[in-house]
């Protein structure tokens, strides 16, 4: 498993720079997310702030997976960007 | 917003309050044909019983095979289905008046399910009224075919807005039609429409993520096209919201013509 590293970064949504962050593995970006309220998920069963995918690259990309909920916390996206990573091809 | 502009071509078949209880149906059917007090009589009767569903339950199952078709009376509803992520897809919202599953009386086995999105009001009609119909009364048969290729041309509309549209072009795309299929079966009070559909379920109709769904939103109403206030959508720039959607309502066969 190649090592996977945040790095924080102001994404541009809604007009305006959002708290985000880069997720790299060996280096290499395989997501961005950003930072999301509660209001933003009005309507999801589970309605929580936390992290989005604004972006994926490679396994955690569109052409291998459909856009994940919103995170809780970045744990729980890491731990995604973990098993993407490790499922090989395995479109959802 | 001048929505003279939309309908000066047509012949606007306008609900007044006294006919807000007419079978929305015939709403529907009226602004695209004439139709004889014989053939409304017809669609009348047809209704065997009236039942209420509530909201998140199903209306029909996928796999069912009914020998009645629903059509809706009052409230919203969704054609879906689900995959095996767990993901569900919105294929059809439906308003007052449209037929949730007229197509069952032929096809037989359900492919899909419907959903009640809201409390929703539902005629049921009986396969065997509607062969009867089929047997008697041909102009209304033609126009229940109608009925079923108006639905096939939402389809087309929504697959390549779903394909090739911007998520904002697509939102505004689903508002335009949505409010006229709304204000054809008395369903919009001037500019407004009462839209009462969650973000999430928005998002399982444009393929989007609730929080994309906010955004385009927040976008439209930041332009100043829309306004929401609770379950009530106000369309503020009509002229504008169609050229961001790219819409254009020959989808909709809403001239009023024989057929």
């Amino acid at each position: 498993m190649p090592e996977i590293t945040l790095q924080p970064i102001s994404v541009m949504t809604d007009g305006g720079g959002h708290e985000g962050q880069l997720v790299l593995a060996a280096g290499h970006p395989v997501a961005v997310l950003s930072r999301v309220t509660a209001e933003e998920t009005l309507g999801e069963r589970e309605q929580v702030g936390g992290w989005f995918l604004e972006a994926g690259f490679g396994p955690c990309g569109p052409l291998m997976s459909v856009t994940p909920p919103v995170f809780a916390d970045l744990d729980q996206a890491l731990a995604w960007v973990r098993t993407r990573l490790e499922t090989g091809f395995n479109p959802s | 917003m001048q929505l003279r502009t939309e309908f000066g071509q047509y012949r606007l078949f306008l609900p007044s309050t006294t006919t807000r209880m007419t079978n929305p149906l015939i709403l529907k059917l009226e602004q695209r044909d004439q139709l004889s007090d014989e053939e409304k009589r017809a669609l009348e009767n047809a209704i065997a019983r009236v039942r209420v569903v509530e909201a998140d339950e199903d209306i029909v199952r996928e796999g069912d095979r009914p020998n009645e078709s629903s059509l809706l009376l009052d409230g919203f509803a969704a054609r879906y289905k689900i995959v095996s992520n767990g993901r569900r897809q919105i294929s059809a919202l439906h308003v007052a008046g449209d037929f949730l599953d007229l197509h069952s009386f032929l096809l037989k086995t359900m492919d899909h399910g419907v959903l009640a999105l809201t409390t929703c009001r539902i005629a049921t009609v009986p396969h065997a009224t509607l062969e009867k119909i089929t047997d008697e009364f041909p102009h209304l048969t033609r126009l229940l075919w109608l009925n079923t290729l108006i639905d096939g041309a939402i389809h087309r509309e929504w697959l390549t807005a779903m394909g090739r549209l911007s998520a904002t072009a697509h939102m505004a795309h689903l508002i335009c039609e949505l409010y006229l299929r709304l204000k054809v079966v008395g369903r919009a009070e001037g500019d407004s429409v009462q839209l009462p559909i969650t973000q999430a379920e928005l998002g399982d109709t444009l393929g989007l993520s609730t929080v994309h769904v906010n955004r385009v939103l927040q976008e439209l109403r930041k332009e100043g096209l829309i306004r929401f206030q609770g379950d009530a959508l106000t369309i503020l720039d009509w002229e504008r919201l169609k050229k961001v959607g790219e819409f254009t309502s020959t989808y909709l066969s809403l001239q009023n013509e024989d057929r």
